[in-house]
């Protein structure tokens, strides 16, 4: 049976510079998770993947500033979808690497108050486990955010071009749940990303990838330029990690083709990890295996 | 909140574990100056000092130049290092004057064996480290970013009047790998010289020429470990590469700065006879009979704790080939008491140094000779 991926664009949702248009985000979650569960709504497709007594992490990729990072106005109207399933929004856990980096993403913080948890694993108390652990290939310290605070995961990533590994995507996010990632971007990040996926934290954890595709950086990320950033306009949804990465491949791919630049693999850069994950047997990887539904919004 | 832990972080264990790896909270010695400091809490002060070894690339890329990996960045990327991030297209160290660990250990402990036996060392170590050593004695610093150990301000002047205060004649650079907190070792070593305080770098060897070429003229000695002799050790359980290692040893004896080498002997992955033979001929023929070289003892460490403790007779047996094979200061080291902690002279066989684990039982070394039969003794001793 073939992975199934959603692609949901949403005309207007982000126009070039301008703030989320917040009616148009809210259909394309409502779309994007019903297409994908075969459910009515929203809230009755995240019923199949979360329970009312799971603690839920949005982990964001804030590492490249305001202008490519998963901003509060387009993560904050998805948490608030758990209040559905029952699920306080005390836990709701939005979180990544520091929160400077949060911070500097346009995120209050908010470790103790009420409503979301927005935090940092460098949130005193929390940290990193003490203890490395070794799986495969990788050792590495792993977010308290991820092993103490939650007990299901969202990688809610951006998509974008990296020079090292081809793309980063929803796989690659949990790079920022470890305390090591500077260590594993040799061999473009292959077999390393496919391998912290693996790890128990984060293997036993993930129920859901979203792709923040609104804007696509296609070239010289993963920081932030201008020139090769895409208003996409997009949502990209999936519960099998490697199928989404896989879809999220092909769109940079698309993008860099339209502008005339080299595929990843003619620039010595395949985003191989993405066949290593398959060959793991974290999810699907080729074309045959995904089913893709779009739509539009 | 969920509060994981008290908020002040560090508990007992992770205390002791990590200053029995860092060799901190000294008990005896000059003065046990500081404890080690780690802990999960974020330090957000770190430096923004612009780094001296990379090319500026199109796109606010950069090329790190300072080891053989030459990490190439884009914007807000760090290293491999992890301590080293590109800003803008700019390439700064995290780590200038942010010592994670300071104490004063016996010179001994790094070890140098030929240089100011008996005396104290100041030990200043920031985190980050160039490769990823799975047996690694310091990994709780070495394996870590700057943000997740905690440390202090402690400029290159206040750790060359420190050393005064404690009265250290030298600086060690050392725990974690000098090599990434270049720029703050460089300077503090220049501020040292300035004061007649000598400085001592431990180093894995992972550093490219040009870098280290400068730095070989303001410090005194280099201790290089070498942590095998086939390019698999260095792939499989160093994450780095022999030859740029090979490299750096060629250097720093070309040049005057004083060097001993140690190879730490992990039972079965690289303790074959045959190899250190290699090894030891190569140091023959590109360094010299006089190089100290070390065979020191493993202990079951941070990801290789399956394997047990170097069996003595493996380290004796080693010593043993290096002498035949005509080097001739050989020692062990983690064997506290062992013949092979003491200094020979290699002519007239007299004892010249008795050691017992970091302390210097006797010395007989006169103005840098063996007192019997006035053989020089290569170091640095006064």
């Amino acid at each position: 049976m073939p992975a199934t991926v959603v692609i949901v664009r949403g005309r207007g949702v982000r126009p070039r510079g301008g703030d989320v248009a917040a009616p148009v985000l809210g259909r394309m979650y409502e779309r994007g998770l019903s297409l994908l569960a075969g459910q009515a709504g929203a809230a009755e497709s995240l019923r199949t993947m979360f329970a009312p007594s799971d603690r839920i992490g949005i982990k964001i990729n804030a590492i490249a500033g305001r202008e490519l990072t998963t901003g509060p106005a387009v993560a904050l109207p998805f948490a608030r979808l758990f209040g559905r399933l029952g699920i306080a929004d005390r836990d709701v856990v939005l979180w990544d690497r520091t929160n400077r980096e949060l911070r500097a993403a346009g995120y209050s913080l908010n470790a103790a108050g009420s409503g979301f948890r927005v935090l940092g694993t460098d949130t005193a108390g929390l940290g990193y486990e003490d203890e490395p652990l070794a799986h495969r290939g990788i050792a590495s310290r792993f977010s308290a955010v991820l092993t103490s605070l939650v007990t299901a995961s969202v990688s809610f990533a951006i998509l974008k071009d990296h020079g090292l590994a081809g793309v980063t995507a929803g796989m690659k996010n949990y790079f920022g749940a470890i305390h090591n990632p500077n260590k594993y971007h040799d061999d473009r990040c292959d077999p390393a990303v496919a391998e912290v996926f693996d790890a128990p934290p984060v293997r036993t954890r993930h129920r859901l990838t979203i792709l923040d595709a609104l804007v696509v950086q296609c070239h010289r990320g993963p920081s932030y330029h201008a020139a090769w950033a895409e208003p996409l306009e997009t949502l990209v949804f999936g519960t099998d990690p490697v199928a989404v990465d896989a879809v999220g491949l092909r769109i940079v791919e698309r993008l860099r083709k339209a502008k005339g630049l080299p595929t990843l693999e003619e620039d010595g850069r395949p985003a191989s990890y993405i066949r290593t994950a398959e060959a793991l047997g974290l999810g699907r990887a080729a074309e045959a295996d995904i089913r893709v539904l779009e739509d539009d919004v | 909140m969920d509060a994981r832990r008290p908020l002040t972080g560090m508990n007992r264990r992770r205390f002791l574990r990590t200053a029995a790896g860092t060799g901190a909270a000294l008990a005896s010695g000059p003065a046990a100056l500081f404890q080690n400091l780690y802990a999960f809490q974020a330090t957000a002060n770190l430096s923004h000092v612009e780094a001296r070894y990379y090319r500026k690339l199109p796109d606010r890329e950069i090329e790190c130049q300072l080891c053989p990996r030459k990490c190439r960045l884009g914007d807000k990327e760090r290293g491999y290092c992890g301590v080293r991030e590109n800003d803008g297209g700019r390439y700064y160290t995290l780590v200038y004057g942010k010592a994670c660990t300071r104490a004063v250990d016996p010179i001994e402990k790094k070890p140098f064996f030929h240089v100011l036996p008996g005396t104290a060392a100041l030990s200043v170590a920031t985190a980050g480290c160039n490769v990823s050593c799975k047996f690694c004695q310091n990994w709780e610093i070495s394996q870590s970013r700057p943000e997740q150990v905690t440390h202090v301000d402690f400029p290159p002047r206040d750790v060359a009047a420190a050393a005064e205060a404690n009265r250290c004649p030298s600086i060690a650079f050392t725990y974690s790998e000098p090599t990434v907190f270049y720029e703050y070792m460089f300077d503090t070593a220049v501020e040292a010289g300035r004061r007649g305080v000598r400085s001592l770098v431990v180093s894995g060897g992972h550093i490219n020429p040009e870098p280290l070429e400068a730095l070989t003229k303001v410090v005194d000695a280099i201790k290089i470990d070498l942590k095998a002799f086939t390019p698999e050790f260095y792939k499989t359980w160093v994450k780095g590469d022999l030859a740029p290692v090979l490299e750096a040893i060629k250097l720093i004896a070309r040049r005057k700065t004083w060097l001993e080498i140690v190879y730490l002997v992990i039972p079965t992955l690289n303790d074959d006879p045959d190899d250190v033979r290699r090894m030891v001929r190569w140091i023959l023929k590109e360094v010299g009979p006089a190089v100290p070289l070390h065979f020191t003892r493993f202990m079951p460490m941070y990801l290789v704790k399956n394997l047990p403790p170097t069996p003595i007779s493996t380290l004796r047996a080693l010593r043993k080939i290096a002498l035949e094979e005509g080097l001739a200061y050989v020692y062990t080291g983690n064997i506290p008491g062992d013949e092979g902690e003491n200094t020979w002279c290699p002519s007239c066989k007299t004892l010249l140094i008795r050691r017992n684990g970091f302390a210097i039982e006797a010395n007989a070394i006169k103005g840098g000779m063996c007192p019997s039969c006035r053989t020089p003794v290569p170091g640095i001793w006064a």
